[in-house]
């Protein structure tokens, strides 16, 4: 005997599933984002001191910045790089994004630590230079599948420059060392 | 009991040479070794070598670029010059049997042209450390070159020069910080690295009013007063549209009048019958007072 339910029950069943899948969904999205540790040093900034609302700004829009290039670099989505990148910074990772579209190809940034070392703050706010020593786990996907991973110890050169709200990057360049 | 462990010991023995060279097969036919440029240059070619033989897919993932391609192991393989355009790191990853990895760097080139920042648009003369200026050296490919490079920076204003320094660059930038200039007017704002310059200009405007002095006089309406030509402390003209306040201070009260300059001079007509104090001011600066006697 086959019981049938009725639709509206389907229908709430449905919602429900919904519902979790959405909010697991977003859990995990937060938790990946919250994964993402950066940490600012200012104490050597020259010749402008950094304000520490200043700081806060930078550590939380660079952390922004770090997740979307590692969301566009996994799935090869070029959204993401809209907000927190331009010039120069924007333009290689376009490229990287739309080349790995391309080859099939993709990276995977995880376990992400920064330490920020600001080592330039211009006379009048409108450019910093950061040093960043990163840790990560980078896994390399062809079409999806991991076919080398290792973790990485990577220096990067930062420039970041205001806009209306928020800190935006503008250069971003690994470097053998500092 | 002797002869049966004797016998596992030779069969033991004989696995683990088997395996060895089961291993020593497979690890011919795999990538043993990459070599890397030990030293890569932004633009120009370079080539990678591989350990082995046999076929490998080959994964090139830098800035900017990402490739995957099949090469036959044990020969070299040139990387063209525009596949290198992007300072930074590129990984390689060479799968047959197994995957191997190196990575190597490729820095920045010459540099070909400068990236300018200066601060402010527009700025009052005679101004302690009110302009600046930041200066960032770039490669033809727009990398941001960071070995050392000696940058001059050099204002001039009309035939005179305020400033002619030269600036090594620190992790890539080069910046200056200095006064405005004592006269109103362009102040030309130029950074060069060898043949390359950046100009940019900065508009000098005359400061706050220097010598604020004002006349009163009676006439049939009040008093119509009016200032000097008004100039800052360095001698140009204030430019119109500047407030002056014109202040009376009489038996009946104190009444403001604000007035702009035009064509270099405030005026303003005040009601006032009885004889009155009057003052002016324009911004923090004071000016004279005048005492205006009633009306006869």
């Amino acid at each position: 005997m086959i019981r049938k339910f009725p639709a509206r029950s389907c229908a709430r069943i449905s919602c429900s599933l919904m519902l979790v899948v959405c909010f697991v969904a977003a859990q995990y999205s937060v938790a990946a984002d919250a994964a993402t540790q950066v940490q600012l040093n200012a104490a050597k900034a020259a010749p402008r001191a950094v304000e520490p609302l200043t700081q806060n700004s930078i550590v939380r829009d660079y952390r922004v910045a770090w997740n979307s290039m590692s969301h566009a670099l996994e799935f090869n989505s070029l959204d993401p790089l809209n907000g927190p990148f331009t010039g120069e910074a924007k333009t290689g990772l376009w490229q990287s994004v739309v080349s790995q579209q391309r080859s099939g190809l993709g990276r995977r940034y995880a376990d992400q630590t920064h330490h920020l070392d600001a080592v330039f703050y211009a006379p009048e706010g409108d450019a910093i230079e950061l040093h960043d020593t990163a840790e990560y786990q980078l896994q390399f996907l062809d079409k999806g599948k991991v076919i080398h991973e290792e973790h990485v110890v990577a220096h990067y050169v930062v420039l970041m420059t205001p806009s209306a709200d928020r800190w935006l990057v503008r250069y971003l360049q690994a470097v053998p060392q500092f | 009991m002797r002869r049966l462990c004797l016998n596992c010991a030779y069969g033991f023995l004989a696995l683990g040479v088997a395996a060895c060279l089961m291993a020593a097969l497979a690890a011919s036919c795999s990538a043993q070794n990459i070599t890397v440029p030990t030293s890569a240059v932004a633009g120009e070619p370079a080539s990678i070598a591989i350990t082995g033989s046999g076929k490998a897919t080959l994964y090139i993932l830098g800035p900017g670029i990402s490739t995957k391609q099949e090469v036959n192991l044990g020969e070299d393989l040139k990387l063209r010059g525009d596949a290198l355009k992007n300072a930074g790191d590129y990984h390689i990853v060479a799968c047959s049997d197994s995957c191997h990895s190196a990575t190597f760097y490729v820095s920045a080139g010459k540099p070909a042209s400068l990236t300018f920042l200066v601060h402010p648009s527009r700025v009052p003369v005679s101004q302690q450390d009110a302009v600046s200026g930041v200066a960032f050296p770039f490669d033809q490919f727009h990398n941001l070159v960071f070995t050392p490079q000696t940058i001059n920076f050099q204002l001039s204003a009309g035939n005179a020069s305020l400033l002619n320094r030269s600036v090594n660059t620190q992790a890539g930038v080069a910046w200056f910080r200095t006064s405005s200039g004592k006269s109103a007017g362009a102040l030309q704002v130029v950074a060069s690295l060898n043949d390359f310059n950046a100009r940019r200009v900065v508009q000098q405007v005359a400061s706050d009013p220097c010598n604020l002095r004002i006349t009163g006089q009676r006439n049939a309406q009040g008093i119509l007063v009016q200032t000097e030509p008004v100039h800052d402390c360095s001698g140009n003209p204030v430019p119109d549209g500047t407030i002056v306040s014109f202040t009376a201070t009489a038996a009946s009260g104190k009444s403001t009048v604000d007035a702009p300059i035009k064509k270099g001079v405030a005026r303003a007509e005040m009601e006032a019958t009885g004889s009155a104090v009057i003052s002016g001011a324009s911004g923090v600066v004071m000016g004279n007072e005048v005492r205006v006697g009633g009306r006869p």
